[in-house]
């Protein structure tokens, strides 16, 4: 790269004294959101092993007919806590992980606008996490599938505690989600640096700031489907009492309502990351910029207007169906123009194959065959022979695994050294993409030929003779190998942590401001404020980008030494989150335990925000 | 990758073995397949597949290979320029909007079509059947000809049927792959799917499933249906509306082994061996059956075929089920225990009195019937004395209880004490139901 202008003196060790304190005590108070995202990066990736772990079993019991691997009521916990850990704990979390470090960084802040509400947010997942994940050790899990149809998850079809544990869980989490999602909001709209137009805004960034408004509108949804259930468990309503009368629909209209808009707040943020990754390694800005700010953003809104595509079986009628399959069809649209854009972007580029592009361009290629397959069951008809069989589990697959996940990966191996300061190994990143690439596609496509077949899904056992067998065998292969490529990823993720090789400032000879600062970046970020002047400041900005750039990438003072005044540590947050978690247990537990959580909560909070922020200023 | 020949060696064998395995799955029959429809449902359900299947490969041979392509020609080589920093084109971005638009628009308007078709009132003179869900079970009612029967459906070849269906408990979905697309059962909701079987079908058995989570058995909640000649439907249908007798069969034997292997102890009798009843005619067929009692035995379907052999259960009995060998039972006191035991309280059968309860299966024809347990096990006297004995730990989580003496209740976690059944009156049962033909 010529035009690369900035120094990439290597720091002379990877944890510098200015990145900040030391100590569990510290990680536990802090309200940096570098920290904070941290934590959310290395929970979340537990999470995800936990989720994984969950489908080998699943891949074990399913290897071949009539298998007894698992009891039918291990089976049913375990899918729904994969799917529920995927989703809620491993995803979303993980673009959580990425929205906290890049954001400030990529708009040149010195950190999100709510420091300890950030810290809250992580605390509340953190304990919904494992109010959620604690119970499958005792066999006593939620049972009622990801999406929790009633009746079934009713008292009466479900008196047990397992449920509870669902309904409860996944109202922390949408705490969690929704403080998190206000705090985002607010920092883009109000600390981007000077000349940071939102049309200069890095695509990453971009598609995180439409995600928070999808979860912003979506989470309430979910929150009063969630509360009419809760209400009806604890309290004895008849939202969904079917004994009453209640209309079972109710809750999937809700349900979707929030799950579908869910999907693309898995997916944007991978979207964001791929745009990222793409022109870095092709050496070329993206393509379309404009273009692919307004398919973000238009496939957030029409996200809102196809939920019902889920619920072709339930017999809405023909107009109904019409208008969802119409619109399912129409956010096929923005959604290839994103494709053909990445293509583009490559397109007469100089392209290097990190693994982080390995990665990034198994997006384009395996999100293409999601959304084809997506296209196929848009059309209802279609979607009859389709719904609820193993196609669709394929489908999603390729949208969450080989969309978001493979996004994710791309990511994680493309800002690792802007995290740690030092690069994950390529050479075993090449293994842990190749098998992990390879294993995806002999788990999932296959499964698009066991649902044509006729297998239905959230089944714990099949019969011999169905003409099942070989494809699941091959698929159970390729969930092994995932299993390989994953350990080979934690084995790279934590050798390289450690003596990995030192990266720099910016070892990918990227554009955007992120890569300006040192790496990892000082507690404060930016020395100086830059200003901003075009997309790729470091590709294309004039002088002053270049100035600041400089100034940026010079390191070795602390906060202190600055003069830079950064927030207090507090342990607060996470108080008031215990207190939270304290009240929610009470509900399943003894009702005196609902008393102790809110007075912790009330306390914790009066004081919280009777304390200052940050010391004064003089 | 270059120099990396471990990797190589690692993918080439790796190709090997998909390929093994794509070939095996050739091999393999495919009985449930969606892709060979025997309806004119899943006929316009196929004609919408193939058109997406059409244009989904086209998409994607064209993005794949353009992404290959792409990845190919402008890799970095020694001695690269910086590539030109271009940001856009609005041209080529509109004609890229506007192609994927394009071939929507031929998904679009047959989907439409297709939509309101397959959603219009059924034709009158449809046969209609109630389609109730259960947890994990179905129950099936032909109301023109008063029939109530579980867990299979025999459809007269080239009628059109319409399923009324609604659910006692959760939410199920009715799926039969070869014949139609899937419908939801709901509670407090009635839903509808008709299609009309070929009319040159000939007599065979299909495989049904539930296709919406409805709880623990929710894999075992399948069903059988039979499309058969309007002559032998008419033939079925009027032995269905009688009322069970079993007085002139004599009594079966239950012979029941420690573990049924398949191909185990068959019925007593074989009906499929028996010529079909007379043809009468599909439009007649309704007065027909209620007009004569047939002379000879009723038409069922002969389940035995190889051809069929994948709608036989293969489910092995899980281990440790035992029962005792040699016996005998007899029909006459086994209706004497079912009438005095629980079994009353759940089942009804059409001629006993006093069973009559509605919470299982209706059990009037039961002999008759393919399977046990919503198509987990085959109907075989081995079979039926292990499921009587202890239901609960051949069917995950179900309402049916153990009623074997001194068996262990998966549920209450406890042995059955009092009132248990032993051997002798289980065997005695099975040779009562099994004789309900």
């Amino acid at each position: 790269m010529t035009s690369t202008a900035v120094p990439t003196t290597a720091p002379s060790h990877a944890e510098p004294a200015y990145v900040g304190q030391k100590g569990v005590w510290s990680w536990l108070t802090t309200v940096d959101h570098k920290r904070i995202g941290t934590l959310y990066l290395y929970t979340a990736l537990t999470f995800f092993l936990i989720g994984g772990l969950e489908a080998e079993m699943l891949r074990i019991q399913l290897q071949g007919p009539n298998r007894h691997f698992v009891s039918a009521e291990l089976y049913n916990q375990l899918f729904t806590m994969h799917g529920t850990t995927m989703i809620f704990l491993a995803i979303m979390p993980l673009s959580a992980a990425f929205f906290n470090f890049l954001i400030p960084l990529q708009i040149g802040a010195r950190d999100v606008a709510f420091p300890r509400l950030n810290a809250f947010s992580y605390w509340v997942y953190l304990f919904g996490g494992i109010f959620i994940t604690l119970p499958i050790l005792f066999q006593v899990a939620p049972n009622g599938g990801w999406f929790g149809y009633v009746p079934l998850t009713t008292r009466q079809f479900s008196a047990g505690i397992n449920i509870d544990f669902w309904v409860i869980g996944l109202q922390i989490l949408g705490i969690s989600s929704l403080a998190a999602a206000f705090n985002f909001i607010t920092t883009i709209i109000n600390l981007r640096a000077p000349g940071m137009t939102l049309m200069r805004m890095p695509m990453f960034t971009w598609m995180a700031f439409v995600v928070q408004f999808l979860l912003v509108l979506a989470f309430p949804v979910i929150t009063i489907a969630l509360v009419f259930l809760l209400f009806d468990r604890f309290f004895g309503t008849n939202f969904y009492e079917i004994n009453a009368g209640a209309d079972p629909l109710l809750w999937q209209h809700l349900f979707w309502i929030f799950g579908h808009p869910e999907v693309y707040i898995l997916i944007l943020p991978a979207f964001g990351l791929v745009s990222e990754v793409l022109p870095t390694y092709s050496g070329k800005p993206l393509f379309g910029y404009p273009v692919m700010v307004y398919s973000g953003i238009l496939i957030g809104v029409l996200g809102f207007g196809v939920w019902a595509h889920h619920m072709f079986a339930v017999g809405m009628g023909p107009i109904a169906d019409s208008v969802f399959a119409l619109s399912t069809m129409l956010i096929g649209i923005p959604t290839g123009v994103k494709i053909f854009n990445w293509m583009a972007t490559m397109a007469q580029g100089s392209i290097r194959y990190t693994t982080s592009m390995k990665f990034g361009i198994a997006l384009v290629a395996l999100f293409t065959i999601g959304g084809i397959s997506g296209v196929m069951h848009s059309s209802p008809p279609a979607d009859l022979q389709q719904t609820d069989t193993y196609f669709i589990v394929a489908h999603f697959h390729y949208v969450l695994f080989g969309g978001s996940i493979m996004g994710i990966f791309a990511g994680i191996y493309h800002y690792f050294p802007k995290i740690t300061g030092r690069l994950l190994n390529e050479k075993l990143g090449s293994w842990h993409f190749w098998i992990n690439f390879v294993g995806m596609n002999l788990t999932f496509f296959p499964m698009h030929f066991s649902g044509m077949l006729g297998m239905p899904r959230r089944i714990y056992t099949y019969d011999a003779g169905q003409g099942w067998d070989t494809f699941n065998l091959m698929s159970s292969i390729g969930a092994y190998m995932l299993a390989v490529a994953t350990l080979i990823f934690i084995y790279n993720f934590f050798t390289s942590r450690k003596r990995g090789e030192i990266a720099g400032p910016n070892p990918w000879h990227a554009g955007t401001l992120e890569w300006s600062i040192p790496s990892p970046p000082p507690e404060y970020n930016f020395a100086v404020l830059p200003t901003v002047t075009s997309r790729y400041p470091l590709w294309e900005g004039n002088e002053t980008d270049m100035e600041s750039a400089r100034l940026n990438s010079q390191e070795g003072k602390s906060a202190e030494e600055m003069g830079i005044i950064l927030p207090y540590n507090t342990i607060k947050p996470l108080i008031v989150a215990l207190g939270l978690i304290i009240m929610f247990c009470g509900l399943i537990t003894t009702r005196v335990l609902i008393f102790v959580g809110a007075a912790t909560l009330v306390v914790s909070l009066y004081t919280w925000l009777l304390s200052p922020l940050e010391p004064e200023h003089h | 990758m270059k120099g990396n020949s471990r990797l190589q060696r690692f993918a080439s064998f790796g190709m090997m073995v998909v390929l093994a395995l794509t070939l095996a799955a050739c091999g393999e029959a495919h009985p449930n397949t969606t892709f060979d429809p025997h309806s004119d449902y899943g006929r316009s359900i196929d004609f919408l597949w193939n058109r997406l299947l059409l244009l989904g490969t086209i998409v994607f041979v064209f993005v794949e290979f353009g992404l290959i392509y792409i990845m190919i020609r402008y890799r970095k080589r020694e001695g690269d320029q910086r590539p030109p920093q271009t940001h856009g084109n609005v041209v080529i971005e509109i004609i890229w909007t506007l192609i994927p638009a394009f071939i929507l628009l031929f998904i679009a308007v047959p989907t439409v079509r297709t939509v309101f078709k397959t959603q219009a009132k059924a034709v009158a003179g449809a046969l209609q059947i109630e389609v109730t869900g259960h947890q994990w079970w179905w129950e099936f009612r032909y109301p023109e000809y008063g029939i109530i029967t579980a867990n299979e459906i025999y459809l007269p070849t080239g009628r059109t049927v319409n399923f009324k269906m609604t659910s006692m408990d959760v939410i199920h979905s009715f799926w039969i792959p070869e014949l139609s697309g899937k419908r939801d059962v709901i509670t407090n909701r009635t839903n509808y799917i008709w299609f009309t079987p070929d009319s040159t079908l000939k007599p065979a058995e299909w495989n049904g499933f539930c296709t919406e989570y409805c709880g623990t058995s929710h894999a075992k909640m399948r069903f059988r249906v039979f499309t058969v000649k309007p002559d032998q439907f008419a033939s079925w249908v009027a032995n269905q509306q009688r009322a069970a007798e079993f007085g002139a069969v004599a009594p079966a034997k239950a012979p029941a082994p420690g573990a049924p292997p398949a191909g185990g102890p068959k019925p007593a009798t074989n009906p499929a061996a028996l010529p079909p009843a007379p043809s009468t005619g599909a439009a007649t067929a309704a007065k027909a059956v209620n007009a004569t009692v047939p002379s000879t035995p009723a038409y069922s379907f002969p389940i035995n075929q190889p051809e069929f052999e994948y709608a036989k259960p293969h489910t092995p009995v899980p281990a440790g089920m035992t029962f005792t060998r040699g016996l005998t039972g007899n029909a006459h006191r086994g209706q004497q225990v079912f009438s005095s035991s629980a079994c009353v309280g759940c089942h009804a059968i059409a001629g006993n009195p006093m069973a009559v309860g509605n919470v299982g299966p209706n059990l009037t024809h039961f002999g008759s019937r393919a399977t046990i347990g919503a198509g987990s096990y085959p109907n075989t006297p081995a079979y039926l004395a292990l499921w009587i004995k202890n239901a609960r730990v051949m069917k995950p989580g179900i309402i049916m209880p153990t009623l074997g003496k001194d068996q262990y209740d998966p549920v209450l976690k406890t042995k059955v004490a009092a009132g248990g059944l032993d051997d002798q009156q289980i065997a005695d049962i099975v040779a009562y139901l099994s004789a309900l033909k």
